[in-house]
């Protein structure tokens, strides 16, 4: 059944060009990212690490969040249109089914926009003749990246399956990654979800989970979002009645 | 015409229009006044007006392409949603008409938002006990180029808001203005200059200095930004004209 939904879901995004998004993304971040470690390789001396703060900065922090707002709202649009709540609500398919394939869906696309977003930064630093060996932890960044940017899609898709209007879970999406950032800075990072992918992508302190403990700290505050933010729209799914 | 205006007002009344973007506002206000907190704790001396408008003027580069794209996506979204442009056309109102209506609509909302971010700049300043008295013409100077900005962007975003239907092209032209905004210091003036959402940080009267190795922050000479404000001023008129011609000749 679930595997049907997210071909279902897979055909609804056919020629919508949402693809073009995750090209351009990746690609302004990196290009201004190289060329901000360009301009400032005086102060700038750690190689791969220096030019990894400043690309990841301006992916990870404001960008990726807002991005992922877009795409679950985008996912959402087609059901808040010509009364295609009441259809998808009475096809014989369960609620779990409708959020995890779109969910699957959104997650396919991150996995696409974080391995290319690590491929454009291995050519950046090579471009700009960086010789050192790649960091190790690359993997583990785009990885615990890729796993954060998850539960903030989940969380905006609970909030753009609740609110017809497009556009307010992308402010509500970019309000949060203010916060997330704030919540970082005073230490509560683990805390709130969009900080999670400050702290997992490594964004400004990029050994900041280093430990065993922390590792797992990392992952299982995720699991709990994810788990807690599906739990409540799936219920919400099934409880409430939708106007179409 | 006041009519139209007030009839915006009226779709509004339960929207909470306002209430979504003073929110928005107060969470750029809180982050920042968080942030101007710490560094005056570890450095008293960083209690001053020139570093505050900065910190403003760069964080507003990020924060009102998405206010401004999400906020007019909204206003402009409900005709598509409700499928009344039809309906609006038939009454005994020209296209340009609900063009201008919607536009007004949308500038009185983002100059509601500079007005309470001016306010609360001013009302940090005072709480704090800055040594300097209230900079009352920098701070005109200030609003004036986030506004003109900001007509400019209200303009643009209208303009591809109406046009398609679709709102993930205008919001994510909003993203990708915030993103330029954001980063319209590091690239070179002649090349930041093209784009409007790099005028929230030219249009600042406050720069920053990376010159020594201490910060220093530089207060522009109006004469050098008058050309700026006229660009920005000009470009706001041309988009608003090309963007009610073009579509109130469109088919609906």
């Amino acid at each position: 059944m679930l595997i049907r939904c997210v071909q279902a879901e897979f055909i609804k995004l056919r020629h919508t060009r949402i693809w073009l998004l995750l090209f351009i993304l990746p690609l302004v971040s990196v290009i201004i990212g190289c060329f901000n470690f360009y301009m400032n390789q005086g102060v700038l001396k750690k190689e791969w690490y220096s030019l990894w703060s400043q690309v990841s900065l301006f992916y990870g922090e404001f960008f990726f969040p807002i991005f992922i707002a877009i795409l679950c709202a985008f996912l959402w649009r087609l059901e808040h249109f010509n009364k295609n709540w009441n259809m998808i609500m009475t096809a014989p398919i369960s609620a779990n089914s409708i959020f995890f394939s779109k969910l699957i869906v959104v997650g396919s696309m991150l996995t696409f926009s974080q391995g290319f977003f690590g491929l454009l930064y291995f050519f950046g630093g090579k471009l700009l003749g960086l010789t050192s060996a790649l960091p190790v932890e690359l993997f583990g960044w785009l990885l615990r990246g890729w796993i954060a940017a998850l539960t903030i899609s989940t969380l905006q898709l609970a909030l753009s399956m609740r609110i017809k209007s497009f556009a307010v879970p992308i402010g509500i999406g970019f309000c949060a990654a203010i916060l997330g950032l704030g919540m970082y800075v005073i230490n509560l990072g683990l805390l709130f979800p969009h900080s999670l992918l400050t702290i997992g992508m490594g964004i400004l302190n990029q050994s900041s989970i280093s430990s065993l403990w922390n590792n797992l700290l990392y992952y299982i505050m995720n699991g709990v979002y994810i788990f807690v933010f599906s739990l409540v729209a799936i219920y919400r799914m099934k409880k409430s009645d939708v106007v179409a | 015409m006041m009519r139209a205006i007030s009839i915006e007002f009226f779709k509004f009344r339960h929207r909470h229009i306002y209430l979504m973007a003073t929110l928005f506002l107060l969470i750029e206000v809180i982050f920042l006044f968080m942030g101007m907190s710490r560094s005056i704790s570890m450095k008293p001396e960083n209690a001053n007006w020139e570093a505050l408008i900065v910190m403003f003027a760069s964080m507003n580069g990020l924060l009102f392409p998405i206010l401004i794209a999400v906020s007019v996506s909204r206003i402009c979204d409900m005709e598509h949603k409700g499928n009344t442009w039809k309906l609006l056309l038939t009454l005994s109102i020209k296209p340009g008409q609900v063009y201008a209506a919607k536009y007004i609509y949308a500038c009185i909302l983002i100059l509601w938002v500079c007005i309470v971010q001016v306010l609360s700049i001013a009302a940090f300043g005072i709480v704090k006990d800055f040594e300097d008295p209230l900079p009352t013409f920098l701070l005109i100077r200030y609003f004036f180029g986030i506004v003109f900005t900001s007509l400019a962007i209200v303009a643009l975003q209208q303009w591809v808001s109406l046009m398609k239907k679709n709102q993930v092209i205008a919001l994510t032209l909003g993203m990708i203005g915030g993103f330029i905004g954001m980063t319209a210091d590091l690239m070179p003036s002649g090349v930041s200059r093209i784009f409007i959402w790099s005028y929230y940080s030219g249009l600042s009267p406050v720069s920053l200095s990376y010159e020594s190795e201490e910060l220093d922050f530089i207060v522009r000479n109006l004469n050098a930004l008058l050309p700026l404000m006229l660009i920005v001023i000009i470009a706001a008129i041309s988009i608003y004209l090309a963007g009610s011609m073009h579509l109130s000749r469109k088919e609906v």
